[in-house]
């Protein structure tokens, strides 16, 4: 792809910005572009153009320094991040500074951020999956937070148009708790899935378990090639088999010769005009220079990512909003929510030692919701849901240097591969509490003197309730399978370890009550749009990043359109 | 099958032979005159003796290559020197200290300088004492697992610096950057050694 223009020009007044180009920065970027706005991307760290810029992406073990560990220092740099646990010498180029970029943990929260073009769209784990009418209806039914100002039936258009682009696999299953996307052929399971598939499908009616629905191509789509199963994905993939804004969004925008991308562009706050009632421009903070510049649009999609889309709207002050752009109801900064992570069971498969594999394939399994989905599966003791993600493998170093042996013997046998493992691991649904929060912290600045985030986040009751069901079910159902020594876990991690941050900017059907209308137009300045996880008014328990796209791609279709009949 | 693991032996032979002075050396002193010829860059040159001869007996050289022929020693001092902080530097060289005075009182010796029998008796102590990592998922490990010891420690960075090492990664398992495809079920038959990456 041909290099991106990077020269904005502070005199000129865009059609659009769009601040960030991860998942739904570039979705905005893209349609924007396509729709004709000349569009400039403002995104805080480098340019990581497709290809030219994956430098480790045909690294093999030995060919880095420590074999792949991270030194000392470089662990400082990444000091909050590295407790997720996947974070190594071949993928920290694309996490963020954590020395340079701090926040505060009023509650414990792990933030996993990713400053450059692409945003985390090079690091997330591609599982996709559509949200479904439960999902929209869940505030209403319980009364949790407040109603989603939309239905299933508003994004499903949406879902279909941004599948077709990003190019999903995965196998349809008419699940009404999951519906089924467009779907490339399916990734295939390994015989121990499908022999664990075929036991717990027979022994526990209602549940499934079925490849994950995953944001690769397994065949071929729009000059990008499909998976080559070497699995190093968060490395930037050579093929652009997987969806990235950098393989896929952007090079679709650029080619329409509307986009303008800036690097090193730290967006400080949105300008607010009130002879107009609406936003003027953006106000940036360039990386490099230090210098503030301002530059001016017709609109404004915000997509920094849920927490930094928050904390600009936070930093975004004028007689009109004292209290942060769109927040006349107190709401913006509130209602922030994750999956709950790493509650589980694991063990031993016996019976499959002649079995193996070819290829490290991205994906697992999953199985879907089961519970609260009809009156049958009726909780007494919690609310919303649960879905699994897990799989089968034959175990490696750990195992071998686990067992009571040395020598030649020894070495040889460890040549062949360890024993089968399977394991399941819940990820649930959190409610939406005005209590779980961000909010702007000016007493720690970061490295250009910007105020920065405090975040006070926790699971509660029901989150609770739920990972005790996960870590119950994930036991009983791996023990029916017939699976050996079951481990059930819950390693209790703090939010933010799901990486599905979402809320604190978010959509309702009222002013008094929410930050964004049901277009994700801000409340009291209806050219600024913000369609990334901030949006979200509650969170399923299923990835969220496939609703991204469609929540952005439906935005952008109607900011063009009021744009054009000069609503706004 | 065996056509292919002639092949790879002698590969890693060859190899072997441009780049393992540090094996011969081994090979040609007794076992008290066990030396290296490297600098460690923290490891004391008994500790790094020490270090090289328990992954000798871990992994030896059979038909393939052994730890010391693909400079696993090596590999593990550069990690603690460079991956571990005071407080793990600390500990292992505790930890080297303390394994030799368990030799002294079982054995009558440093491990280095015990028969070879007796050193096998003590590493068969450090398997049972050293107890066992948890089970991982997605780089945390799951469960509470009690931390291990050293020898297990020692071992599993061993294994790393081994099965990482471009000799083994490349000739003796099975290495296949691109596989192209997911095939899930195949006779481990038509596979021989697992896959490096």
């Amino acid at each position: 792809m041909p290099n991106y223009n990077i020269d904005a020009d502070p005199k000129h007044t865009y059609d659009a910005i769009v601040i960030g180009s991860g998942i739904s920065g570039g979705w905005a970027a893209k349609e924007l572009c396509e729709k004709g706005l000349k569009t400039l991307v403002l995104e805080r760290g480098p340019v990581v153009e497709h290809l030219v810029d994956y430098k480790t992406a045909n690294l093999d073990p030995w060919d880095m320094e420590l074999r792949g560990a991270l030194t000392p220092e470089e662990q400082k740099k990444h000091y909050k991040a590295i407790r997720s646990g996947f974070i190594g010498k071949d993928t920290e180029l694309f996490f963020a500074n954590d020395e340079e970029n701090p926040y505060t943990e009023e509650k414990p929260f792990l933030w996993i951020r990713g400053h450059q073009m692409g945003g985390r769209s090079l690091l997330w784990g591609k599982q996709t999956y559509r949200w479904s009418e439960m999902d929209f209806e869940a505030n209403a039914k319980d009364g949790h937070g407040v109603d989603w100002p939309i239905r299933y039936k508003d994004l499903e258009p949406w879902y279909t148009y941004v599948e077709k682009f990003a190019g999903i696999s995965g196998e349809a299953l008419g699940l009404p708790q999951l519906p089924d996307s467009h779907f490339l052929p399916p990734m295939e399971l390994n015989c121990v899935e499908k022999d664990i598939k075929k036991r717990i499908e027979r022994d526990f009616p209602g549940r499934h378990m079925i490849i994950g629905r995953v944001a690769h191509l397994t065949e071929p789509l729009n000059g990008r090639g499909q998976c080559q199963y070497r699995n190093r994905c968060s490395r930037g993939c050579p093929y652009g088999a997987y969806f990235s804004s950098n393989a896929v969004t952007l090079p679709a925008a650029n080619a329409t010769g509307n986009l303008t991308f800036r690097p090193y562009s730290i967006v400080q706050s949105i300008m607010y005009d009130e002879s107009t009632g609406k936003a003027s421009g953006v106000r940036i903070i360039d990386a490099e220079t230090n210098e503030d510049i301002e530059y001016k649009a017709k609109i404004i999609f915000c997509n920094a990512s849920t927490l930094s889309t928050t904390q600009i709207l936070l930093n975004s002050t004028s007689n009109r909003f004292p209290e942060g752009m769109g927040n006349d109801s107190g709401e913006l900064g509130h209602n922030l929510m994750d999956h709950t992570y790493r509650v589980g069971a694991i063990g031993k498969v016996e019976g499959f030692d002649d079995k193996y594999y070819s290829g490290r394939r991205p994906n697992g399994i999953y199985i879907p919701r089961y519970w609260n989905i009809d009156e049958n599966s009726k909780s007494d003791k919690f609310l919303r849901g649960f879905g699994y993600q897990g799989g089968a493998y034959r175990m490696g170093n750990s195992e071998a240097a686990n067992r009571q042996e040395f020598g030649g013997d020894y070495k040889d046998s460890i040549m062949k591969p360890g024993p089968w493992e399977f394991f399941i691991t819940g990820f649930a649904e959190c409610l939406p509490y005005h209590d779980n929060k961000v909010y702007l912290n000016k007493e720690v600045t970061d490295k250009w003197g910007q105020p920065t985030l405090t975040i006070d986040c926790e699971y509660k009751e029901n989150e609770l309730a739920q990972n005790k069901q996960i870590q119950e079910d994930a036991v009983e159902m791996l023990e029916k399978a017939g699976v050996k020594n079951v481990l059930g876990f819950d390693n209790k991690h703090e939010p933010g370890y799901g990486v599905h941050e979402m809320g604190t900017a978010r959509m309702g059907r009222d002013p008094k009550t929410s930050v964004l209308n049901g277009t994700n137009q801000v409340h009291g300045a209806k050219n600024v749009f913000v369609t990334d996880g901030a949006c979200m008014t509650s969170n399923s328990c299923v990835n969220p990043s496939l609703t991204y796209m469609a929540i952005t791609a439906r935005a952008a279709n109607h900011a063009v359109e009021e744009l054009k009949k000069m609503n706004i | 099958m065996d056509r292919r693991k002639a092949l790879k032996f002698t590969g890693s032979m060859a190899t072997a032979a441009v780049v393992g002075p540090s094996l011969l050396s081994l090979l040609q002193s007794c076992k008290n005159e066990t030396r290296i010829d490297w600098t460690p860059q923290f490891l004391t040159l008994d500790e790094a003796v020490f270090v090289a001869k328990v992954v000798d007996m871990i992994l030896p050289r059979t038909e393939t290559p052994g730890a010391l022929d693909v400079k696993v020693d090596m590999f593990i001092d550069k990690v603690y020197a460079q991956l571990y902080n005071e407080e793990g530097q600390n500990h292992v060289r505790n930890e080297i200290a303390k394994f030799n005075t368990d030799c002294q009182s079982d054995f009558g010796a440093d491990f280095v300088n015990l028969s070879e029998s007796d050193q096998i008796k003590a590493l068969q102590k450090a398997e049972e004492t050293s107890g066992q990592f948890g089970s991982g998922v997605w780089g945390t490990t799951v469960g509470n697992p009690e931390p291990v010891g050293f020898y297990r420690s020692l071992k599993s960075t061993a294994l790393w610096g081994y099965f990482t090492s471009e000799e083994i990664g490349e000739n003796v398992l099975n290495y296949d950057p691109v596989p192209g495809a997911y095939r899930g079920c195949l006779s481990l038959d038509e596979v021989g050694n697992k896959w490096s990456l």
